[in-house]
């Protein structure tokens, strides 16, 4: 089989010939592989080698033998009534996913897909999509603003951490992250030197606009960033052309569709550091349009954009800070899902303690993100939250702390130290 | 809850079903004590959404439910593992629920459930008026179809009433909002005058409420004048306002004055979670809690309920949990445990007996149970009668 592409990214797949694949697969597998298909151009490097590794595997299967691989499925298909229903095939739409969750046979279907893509991938022989020996960091912060709970902040963590006291301004920490010093690179130096190029590979990740406001302006390699407050004008408009969707399936896929087709730069809505990045801007419009809040709370934003980053660019490097939320306002907070500045004249007030509870479970929610990955058991996680003077800190196997958890560390000392273990 | 603050809300339900009653009385006045229900049995249903045992029936949860876990626990029966089976979606359990089968269903409410709910067997074995038989809910995931059947020996004609208290709330605000007048949503006298003209447009009705009385479910205008009223004396108060309150509200004042046979709630201030705000979902929690006990306790002091109503409490759902790949609490579609096995907590005459039952019951055990409540011992269902219950 030469008609196959070589490495991702070089060059355009052989679209018609991926299409052949992808009809020999059963019909529910083809949705999202269609779908990433025609979204190549905007997919990340890891989404472009998954899908090529993953056609490498079945073009490597002959044809019976890949019959009798997804013969179960296709007589799950079968049972389900899958061809009399309305499935798109192009793409994942909200009607399909809802076809398949409300069927009797759908915790069977999900086994044999899992099966099926298990199976796929084994035969591609292609162990090389991630460089998983690297050691990977995740940065969290808690700002000084989120008063979070000293005896639940870091109960429910991953049993395998420490917790660090931080003595002197914690909040030095984010800068000399951001910025370095002296004697200290920031983390896109450290980024940089541990063999990240791609901007993929390093996301800064904000509720409100401090990450990349510190960032240091010598950055030696290109950074994807992302901030809550920066995306306002867009989100405003994205947000009242979502909610004209009315209450049917149908016709909300219909709006998710042409929002997702809508030419976006015509607006002029993207913030600077989003508005050259179409793949950036397409990251976006797909965290929007995936729900879970993140068009519509900040943490939530950075949570939802920090989960979906790992699954589908699997960087070596992230840096998410959470922020504050306003007060549910009177009368309009059973309208949630409304932009609220917009709904109600009443201006917004801070909310620390409960935008604290929210930003400590998503935190955590960050890290088990993580977790679901082979690179996992090679990444630094490390919760700080500046309130309370205070970190939380995951290794990997065969690092240690070096000091006592009992004693306080400067914010240099432990950004010298978590930078060594990052590049070590 | 602030006193003036309740007392305004209080007043705003009263108006609503107040208007609606004097609406119907002529429909009503005819009625034998038998086929109004009154001196009968009574059961009310109570559903509130997605809850995980995590943050409920828990260690670490029961702290959220003070008054389930320390006043109404150790007088009811409780069933620790109940099972939904079926699709956990919002219309597709709650239709289960009436139906006691699993149903699969246009999540949204497209279609009415495929086999009869416990509103058409009731009314039609006992010959039971409409008045009887309501579900009042705070979630806009369900639709007017799931009062009735889509069975032809049922259907409509023997359906409940559905209400949708808090949609008229949502639909109030955002339509001031689209004219232009957010400075309404924070004044008691513009808010009043938006309301108004959103009830003088019947294409805005949709989602509101509905009286299913006939072969197609049609919105009853009298209810949405009496949602009017209701609303009247929402916008008398700045300061947050639930949608599990006014259903609280509109349900306890329907009790008051229909003493229906067949109760059935929904609550879905904990649905936040969907946009991540775990610290929202939690004060859901918190207000359902307050609200059953509140429930609890109208049950005793009613005359026509005291003494002859069973009350049966339970999360449609639990939520995904921390670290799946649906995102944990957001969303309740995952097929573990954590989504799918939640509780139950039954109280009052059925409930004589308390005892905690750890054997497994599922969500279509309701249906049948009810029915035998009622006397209706010979319907062909897949659920079992609860065990645990006195007859």
């Amino acid at each position: 089989m030469t008609e196959w592409p070589g490495i991702a990214r070089k060059e355009a797949p052989s679209t018609d010939a991926y299409r052949r694949l992808i009809e020999r697969l059963p019909v529910t597998l083809r949705p999202a592989l269609n779908q990433q298909l025609s979204q190549w151009e905007t997919l990340f490097p890891f989404e472009q080698n998954r899908f090529s590794n993953f056609m490498k595997g079945t073009a490597t299967l002959s044809p019976s033998a890949l019959d009798a691989l997804t013969a179960p499925l296709q007589a799950l298909e079968l049972k389900m009534g899958v061809k009399h229903w309305n499935f798109s095939e192009a793409s994942d739409t909200i009607e399909n996913a809802s076809q398949l969750a409300r069927s009797e046979y759908y915790a069977a279907w999900r086994r044999e897909v899992q099966r099926v893509f298990e199976a796929i991938n084994a035969a591609a022989r292609d162990s090389t999509l991630i460089q998983a020996d690297r050691t990977r960091l995740i940065l969290l912060f808690l700002p000084s603003s989120l008063p979070v709970d000293p005896l639940s902040a870091w109960k429910l963590w991953d049993p395998r951490g420490h917790v660090i006291k931080i003595s002197g301004n914690s909040g030095r920490f984010c800068e000399l992250a951001m910025q370095g010093q002296l004697n200290l690179s920031g983390i896109a130096t450290l980024a940089a030197q541990q063999g990240s190029v791609e901007s993929s590979d390093l996301w800064l990740i904000d509720a409100e606009a401090k990450l990349s406001g510190m960032l240091s302006s010598l950055s030696p390699i290109a950074v994807s960033s992302l901030s809550y407050s920066v995306l306002k004008p867009f989100r405003d408009k994205f947000l009242a052309e979502l909610n004209k969707a009315p209450k049917d399936i149908q016709a909300t896929d219909e709006v998710i569709s042409k929002l997702r087709l809508e030419s976006w730069n015509g607006w002029d809505l993207w913030p600077l550091e989003v508005a050259n990045q179409p793949r950036l801007r397409k990251f976006v419009i797909d965290l929007f349009l995936s729900g879970n809040g993140a068009v519509i709370f900040s943490n939530a934003f950075v949570e939802w954009a920090a989960a979906e980053v790992l699954r589908r660019a699997r960087p070596r490097t992230i840096v998410a800070r959470f922020g504050m939320r306003s007060k549910p306002k009177p009368f309009t907070s059973i309208a949630v899902f409304e932009n609220q500045q917009r709904i109600s004249s009443l201006p917004d007030v801070d909310d620390p303690e409960n935008s604290a509870i929210d930003a400590l479970i998503l935190a955590r929610y960050v890290w088990l993100a993580a977790s679901r990955y082979p690179e996992q058991e090679h990444t630094i996680c490390l919760c700080v939250s500046e309130y309370r003077d205070s970190a939380y800190v995951i290794l990997p196997a065969g690092k240690s702390l070096g000091w006592s958890p009992e004693r306080p560390v400067a914010p240099e000392e432990l950004y010298s130290w978590l930078g060594a273990q990052f590049v070590s | 809850m602030d006193a003036s603050r309740r007392s305004l809300l209080k007043a705003a339900a009263i108006l609503l079903v107040d208007r609606w009653a004097s609406l119907h009385r002529c429909a009503f006045a005819d009625e034998s004590p038998s086929t109004s229900g009154k001196n009968e049995r009574k059961v009310i249903v109570l559903a509130c959404g997605g809850i995980r045992r995590a943050e409920s029936f828990s260690d670490t949860g029961l702290g959220n439910i003070p008054h389930l876990y320390r006043e109404l626990l150790p007088q009811s029966v409780f069933y620790p593992f109940i099972r939904n089976a079926g699709a956990t979606s919002h219309y597709n359990t709650i239709s289960s629920i009436l139906t006691g089968n699993w149903q699969r269903l246009d999540d949204w409410g497209k279609t009415p459930p495929v086999n009869p709910t416990f509103f058409e067997y009731l009314r039609k074995r006992m010959e039971l008026s409409q008045d009887n038989a309501w579900l009042i809910s705070s979630n806009k995931a369900l639709t007017s179809r799931i009062g009735a059947s889509s069975i032809r020996d049922f259907g409509p004609r023997y359906g409940g009433n559905v209400v949708f208290p808090k949609q008229l709330l949502i639909n109030a605000v955002i339509r001031a909002a689209e004219q232009g007048h957010a400075e309404h949503s924070a004044d008691r006298a513009a808010m009043q005058a938006e309301l108004e003209a959103i009830l003088q447009h019947a294409d805005n009705y949709e989602g509101l409420g509905w009286s299913v009385s006939g072969e197609t479910s049609f919105l009853d205008l009298r209810m949405q004048d009496s949602m009017q009223q209701a609303i009247e004396g929402l916008v008398r108060t700045n300061v947050p306002i639930t949608g599990d309150e006014f259903t609280f509200l509109v349900s306890e004042e329907v009790m008051r004055r229909f003493a229906p046979s067949l109760l059935v709630i929904t609550f879905s201030d904990v649905e936040v979670a969907h946009f991540g705000s775990y610290s929202m979902h939690l004060a859901g929690i918190r207000t359902m809690d307050r609200l059953v006990y509140e429930l609890w306790n109208l049950v005793k002091s009613q005359p026509s309920y005291r003494g002859k109503t069973t009350l049966f409490v339970l999360p449609e759902f639990g939520r995904d949990f921390d670290g799946s790949s649906t995102n944990g609490f957001f969303n309740h579609r995952s097929i573990d445990d954590s989504t799918s096995l939640t509780w139950m907590m039954c109280l009052g005459e059925a409930a004589r007996s308390t005892d905690v039952v750890e054997r497994p019951v599922q969500h279509i055990d309701l249906c049948p149970t009810i029915a035998g409540l009622f006397g209706i011992k010979d319907l062909d269902l897949p659920g079992k009668p609860l065990p645990g219950l006195s007859a």
